[in-house]
């Protein structure tokens, strides 16, 4: 879980530097947006939020200062895991009106030359176990407000697994930082 | 009476092609031709490059080692076509005339043709661009039984063609330009063209009703099952076919058309053919400016089929640079006809 860079480059600013590097025009990678995507997976006893971020080369300076505080040139797991801690506490969701308690699941981080570049995704997963749903219908409701002046949205939900959920609606507001899916839960 | 049972099930399975096994192509079927240019362009190499261009079928890593990026942004194995002598590129460029469509292919070029003028208009340096960053390679041996696996990719562009047998199929895979309209030689080309055009000419024949169902009330910044995104589905949205009339359906379809018909005729007509059993259930979504010309993004979505079509604010103008999509959530990378 751990991502380095070389230390001497580290010490000279190597965001900055990688951005000097790349053409000052916005050629293939991301530049001045945050961009995280969400799918959101209903399964019969929980809820999982995929999330994907990847930082812009313009606004990765201001991100790699929350994931790599220190600003030693390494994602520790420590550092990994307080990063998702800190996306998590910017995540509001909740089912049928009821405040969702998610769980970090798993995270994973790319290189940080990778994350410089614009090019690189981080991967983070979240669970809310729920009681089994019963059946009829539901609302999951998702706020991301996680850096929202930096940041652009996807929010998705997943084709379920199983033949006994069918999501019936989806919406978003303008920006996709909100997102609302309702669906059906079938008996057996 | 049984006899007639029995050519009756032969037929119905011919025509279910996913639940047979591949049967093998005759050498002037159109895999037999893509396999015998494969096998041409392999006895064009040394040893060496033979080594660095081939990988077992089964490397699930190299399967999926493919990308929207330059070169310098991510690492693509097999061979550079910069690093090839012009017999060989010509080699690799006779592989695809025949794995693709005459359409395919000349979009293709133009895919390639637009990565080096954005390398000549100060693209230059890390990442790097133009028609030398491109990569073939091949997973398998091109066989006429066993599966094997194409791939020819660079920066926007990614191209994965399984062939099992007489089955051949393109998904995943990338198409994308930028810039998306430049000069060459005195004409305009617009490696996406068509794309634009006729999705565009579709949502303009919606009326009312149907615009207020393929629109979608939000901004749609990305692909969401772009590159890097193998096994995800999202649940589909917009307007369904069964909600379009017999020539809006004519329309999806031909736009459609132009990723399906990206392969060789027979690939392009069996997956065409797909498309139109499930064009009911097949919806179209739109999300952006409707006037023609500006940059909006838009979606198909089928039982066996999403593309995306997504115009990037990287590098200025975004209906300048175009990402797009080819999914088939059910056969990717062709896994129906060769995976136990």
């Amino acid at each position: 879980m751990r991502t380095d860079l070389p230390g001497n480059l580290m010490r000279l600013t190597p965001y900055l530097l990688l951005l000097l590097a790349f053409p000052s025009q916005g050629f293939a990678h991301r530049l001045d947006e945050y961009l995280q995507a969400t799918l959101v997976a209903i399964e019969p006893e929980a809820i999982r939020l995929q999330i994907n971020l990847t930082p812009g080369v313009e606004v990765v300076e201001k991100v790699l200062a929350l994931i790599d505080p220190n600003k030693d040139g390494v994602i520790s797991t420590k550092e990994g895991a307080a990063y998702a801690e800190l996306l998590k506490r910017d995540l509001a969701a909740k089912l049928d009106g009821r405040k969702l308690e998610i769980q970090v699941i798993s995270w994973s981080f790319p290189s940080l030359a990778e994350l410089g570049a614009g090019t690189g995704v981080i991967e983070i997963e979240f669970l809310a176990k729920t009681a089994p749903l019963a059946t009829g219908s539901h609302k999951f409701t998702m706020e991301n407000r996680h850096l929202p002046k930096l940041s652009v949205f996807l929010f998705n939900a997943a084709r379920p697994t199983t033949d006994s959920i069918a999501i019936t609606q989806q919406k978003r507001n303008k920006t996709q930082s909100k997102g609302e899916i309702n669906f059906t839960i079938h008996g057996s | 009476m049984q006899k007639s049972a029995l050519v009756t099930l032969l037929i119905l399975l011919a025509h279910a092609g996913f639940s047979q096994p591949a049967s093998p192509p005759t050498p002037d079927s159109a895999t037999g031709k893509i396999t015998a240019a494969a096998k041409g362009f392999l006895a064009t190499l040394d040893d060496a490059q033979r080594q660095k261009v081939l990988f077992e079928f089964n490397n699930e890593n190299q399967r999926k080692k493919w990308s929207n990026l330059p070169s310098g942004a991510f690492q693509r194995a097999g061979l550079r076509m910069g690093d090839l002598t012009k017999p060989q590129r010509d080699a690799v460029w006779g592989v695809l005339a025949v794995a693709l469509s005459k359409s395919g292919n000349e979009k293709v070029r133009q895919i390639v043709e637009a990565d080096e003028v954005l390398k000549n208009s100060g693209g230059g340096g890390r990442p790097t661009f133009g028609q030398d960053e491109f990569f073939i390679s091949i997973l398998g041996q091109p066989s006429p039984a066993d599966p094997w696996m194409l791939q020819f990719g660079g920066h926007h562009l990614a191209l994965n063609i399984t062939i099992v047998g007489e089955h051949g199929t393109l998904t995943p895979s990338h198409t994308a330009a930028q810039p998306a309209i430049y000069q060459l030689e005195g004409k305009t080309v617009r490696p996406l063209g068509r794309e634009t055009d006729k999705a565009f000419a579709l949502l303009s024949s919606l009326d009312e009703a149907q615009r207020k169902q393929a629109i979608l009330g939000f901004e749609m910044r990305d692909l969401v099952l772009g590159p890097g995104r193998d096994g995800q589905t999202i649940e589909p949205e917009g307007v369904k076919g069964s909600a379009l009339n017999e020539k809006q359906r004519e329309m999806l379809l031909d736009l459609a058309s132009e990723w399906t018909g990206i392969m060789y005729e027979a690939a392009a007509k069996a997956k065409m053919d797909e498309l139109k059993q499930n064009i009911a259930n097949t919806w179209f979504a739109w999300s952006g400016p409707t006037e023609k010309g500006k940059a909006a993004y838009f979606r198909i979505q089928g039982p066996t089929v999403v593309i995306e079509y997504a115009p990037q604010r990287l590098g200025g103008d975004p209906t300048k640079h175009l990402h797009t999509i080819y999914r088939d959530p059910t056969n990717e990378y062709g896994a129906k006809w060769w995976k136990k």
